[in-house]
């Protein structure tokens, strides 16, 4: 599509007061990061698709009313973008304070995976402890699947579905997905069973995605707990 | 062996399917849209989905075995469970709950709860199989119900568009309905006009999207007509989930081929040669009208190949729901047509260039598609001039709750309310006042008495008292009712519809029920502090689901703030 603007010049937005570039196709989130801005994510890997699900990286755009999902919104030449302002910020720690409640425990071992500190950073970063909020906890852990190398801990599942989109859009296996709707939605394999009488190839790619420790790797685990 | 204990892989390579279930896959496999009609093809022989079932049509259909059991499982009219089909589901929505339907569920052995199932001008209902059941005070006998009540005349003598036919008798079979000037449009357009000229004349007729989105119809016909690439469809989006909305079912049961005839001419404006009609669940009588009045079409050579021997041809395949308000929602009406887990995408791009199966896609309302053939014989102009002062058009309100009259009612836009609720509607019920009107359904939020004394029923004037007509559905409770209960319930059902994708709506819907159920910090201020801070965030939602529901919560607080201080003394 268009390399220049009617003006000639390459297509830029307006980031924080300053001009930024962009290759047609980008997202906002995109042009953002590129340009260093620490813009908060939870449902975002740069290997899949952008999903919109998280809402924490929603930025101002000048004429827009209601703040835009800036992983799913494609820059535009012109566009005027605050990614934030005091009400962006305000309103993201009020989503995690959502997201914290949710969830048994917002801290969990860095053993569990490489992404597995994802919220625990955001939360601290923006002072979005448990407390406000309480109420029932989502998400069913699953200590009956006896599997040897993932653990099913969905107590602390936020329901980002990177997991299922991994499995699906990376790895092909569309292993797992999601049952029920709601509060009540569960990361699952079909009838409810358990990952080893799945298609799951135990490949890991779940567990290197989750932000929060839900999946987790049995083997770096228990090589810890033996005391290494 | 329960479904877990078995082995499996997976896979579907070791499946072998019964000669019994090919046979209701071979059906529709070859259809578009094929999923959801084997899956109630199945469900209606079981009276459940099973496992083999699931198998079966995974490996026939060659969707992943982990997908299809999330899916099905989305849905809450598909039973998981032997006898499920056969379990009485009773209505428990707003206007049903103040009229008994809790006696009537625990009277009612093995019953559960269905959101509101759109007959809230009737007794409250309760779906048994494929049946539909009403039941008043004192709940002794269930009655069945083959149709739905009959709009009034507006006492006004007010002209109607979508309701001006409605009435003939035999409205509702062919002969009928071209008695009273039906297919007149078609044969006009097919006849006289091109396509280009369709578009012309709806759009200068101001129709727009009367599900509540209130997009011009002519301008989405036209981005259609031009979009690139096809099969283009028509969606008929009939999934009238909203709860206090029960317009589109009176208008299907009672002139099908208006909406037949409406998508049949959308199809030739855009040249679309196929539409897809999308009926909630919840109707079943009317699903089998819809069938019938296709097939008389058919037969008359309206609908299918060569129509009135033109070279336009054109196909509508109907298919169910199976509970899902956010199906009402049209990307996830789409990714529910196609099979997919029914999330809402998201936009852009939009379904007029990238809809059903990425092609463009037109969906449209029912009262949208049935006023389209009207406004095509009798002009622009008389549209438009339907409406008062600088409105243009009708809409069809569904207004229920306590008032005398509750029913559907088209509206010229730009009516005072307090003319249909006091002058149409026969006012409160004796020795009452009106307290709250909800609009929209329920995603407007709810109107204080100040408001409903003073708005009218325009997009404009709802908007500026702070709520929104949406799709028309006005529920009314009076100084008996308590209102935070009613807010409560409208929770409830935004939290067992939030469909789980994006994390405000998904939690925040859920810790609002909560909160209104009595949960949440000890004090006024702190639990007003909570449940603004939530509504806040709703508005971030990636649809209009969890906006509305914040709406509700923020409307509560706004416009009713002595009983919220009530409720937490």
């Amino acid at each position: 599509m268009q390399s220049e603007n009617q003006n000639g010049q390459e297509p830029s937005i307006t980031l924080d007061g300053e001009r930024v570039g962009f290759a047609s196709g980008e997202s906002v989130y995109e042009v953002a990061t590129r340009a260093g801005k620490a813009v908060p994510t939870l449902c975002y890997d740069p290997r899949l698709e952008a999903f919109g699900s998280c809402r924490l990286c929603v930025v101002e755009v000048a004429g827009q009313r209601v703040p835009a999902a800036s992983c799913t919104t494609l820059a535009a030449d012109g566009m005027e973008v605050t990614t934030a302002s005091a009400d962006i910020e305000r309103l993201r720690r009020t989503l995690l304070e959502l997201v914290a409640s949710e969830n048994r425990e917002v801290e969990v071992d860095a053993l569990r995976g490489i992404a597995s500190q994802e919220l625990t950073t955001l939360v601290e970063r923006y002072g979005a402890g448990r407390g406000r909020f309480d109420g029932a906890q989502s998400g069913r852990s699953r200590a009956d699947d006896g599997n040897p190398f993932i653990l099913r801990d969905y107590d602390l599942c936020i329901s980002c579905y990177r997991c299922v989109r991994v499995c699906a859009e990376q790895e092909g296996d569309y292993a797992i997905s999601v049952a029920n709707r709601g509060f009540a939605t569960q990361i699952t394999v079909e009838f409810g069973g358990h990952l080893r009488d799945s298609a799951c190839t135990f490949c890991g790619q779940c567990v290197q995605t989750c932000p929060t420790g839900a999946l987790a790797d049995k083997k770096a685990l228990r090589f810890a707990e033996n005391g290494g | 062996m329960s479904e877990s204990e078995q082995k499996r892989s997976g896979s579907t390579e070791n499946i072998v399917i019964a000669a019994s279930d090919s046979a209701l896959i071979d059906r529709y496999r070859d259809e578009p849209a094929p999923l959801l009609a084997i899956l109630h093809a199945f469900h209606n022989r079981d009276g459940y989905l099973g496992a083999a079932a699931i198998e079966a049509i995974g490996k026939a259909l060659r969707i992943p075995l982990a997908d299809l059991y999330g899916t099905v499982t989305f849905y809450h009219h598909f039973a998981r469970e032997e006898g499920g089909l056969q379990r009485p589901r009773v209505c428990t929505g707003p206007v049903c709950c103040q009229r008994g339907a809790l006696e009537v569920l625990k009277g009612l052995e093995g019953a559960e709860e269905m959101p509101c199932a759109g007959r809230c001008d009737d007794p409250v209902p309760v779906l048994i199989g494929e049946d539909t059941f009403v039941v008043s005070a004192p709940f002794q006998t269930l009655q069945r119900r083959i149709s739905s009540p009959l709009p009034v005349p507006n006492p006004g003598g007010l002209e109607e568009c979508v309701f001006g036919a409605i009435r003939d008798p035999g409205r509702a079979t062919l002969a009928g309905y071209q008695r009273s000037g039906g297919y007149g449009a078609l044969t006009r357009a097919l006849q006289e006009m091109t396509p280009t000229e369709v578009i012309d004349v709806l759009k200068a007729s101001k129709l727009a999207g009367r599900g509540g989105a209130g997009f011009p119809t002519g301008m989405k016909w036209q981005f259609v007509r031009e979009a690139a690439g096809g099969p283009k469809s028509v969606v008929c989006n009939a999934d009238e989930g909203e709860p206090g909305c029960f317009k589109d079912r009176a208008l299907m049961d009672h002139d099908p081929l208006a909406l037949i005839e409406g998508m049949t001419l959308a199809g030739y404006a855009m040249g679309a040669p196929r539409g897809f009609l999308y009926l909630r669940y919840e109707y079943p009588e009317t699903y089998k009208r819809l069938e019938q009045a296709m097939a008389e079409a058919e037969a008359a050579g309206l609908l299918g190949e060569s129509i009135l021997g033109t070279d336009f041809s054109f196909r509508i395949y109907l298919r169910r729901g199976a509970g899902a308000y956010i199906c009402g929602e049209e990307t996830s009406l789409l990714n529910s047509l196609e099979g997919k887990h029914p999330f809402p995408r998201n936009r852009p791009p939009y379904p007029t260039t990238h809809g059903f199966e990425n092609l463009p896609t037109a969906v449209n309302n029912v009262e949208t598609l049935c006023a389209a053939p009207q406004i095509l014989r009798r002009g622009a102009d008389w549209y438009e001039s339907l409406g008062l002062g600088e409105h243009a058009g009708t809409k069809v309100i569904s207004l229920s709750g306590d008032v005398q009259r509750p029913g559907n009612y088209e509206v010229p836009f730009g009516l005072a309310l307090r003319t249909l609720l006091y002058e149409w509607a026969g006012g409160p019920l004796p020795g009452r006042k009106f307290q709250a009107a909800t609009m929209a359904g329920l995603s407007g939020g709810f109107l204080g008495r100040e408001a409903i004394e003073s708005v009218t029923l325009d997009e404009p004037s709802v908007r500026a008292a702070g709520s929104m007509l949406g799709a028309g559905g006005i529920m009314i409770f009076d100084d008996s009712r308590d209102v935070v209960e009613v807010a409560r319930e409208a929770m409830a059902f935004f939290a067992h519809e939030s469909c789980g994708k994006c994390f405000p709506c998904r939690i925040g819907t859920q810790r609002l029920l909560e909160r209104l159920s009595g949960d949440g910090p000890e004090t006024l201020e702190a639990w007003q502090q909570e449940v603004r801070d939530i509504g806040e965030v709703l508005e971030l939602s990636a649809c209009g689901l969890g906006v509305a529901a914040g709406f509700v919560s923020e409307s509560l607080l706004n416009n009713f703030p002595l009983q919220v201080a009530a409720f937490r003394p």
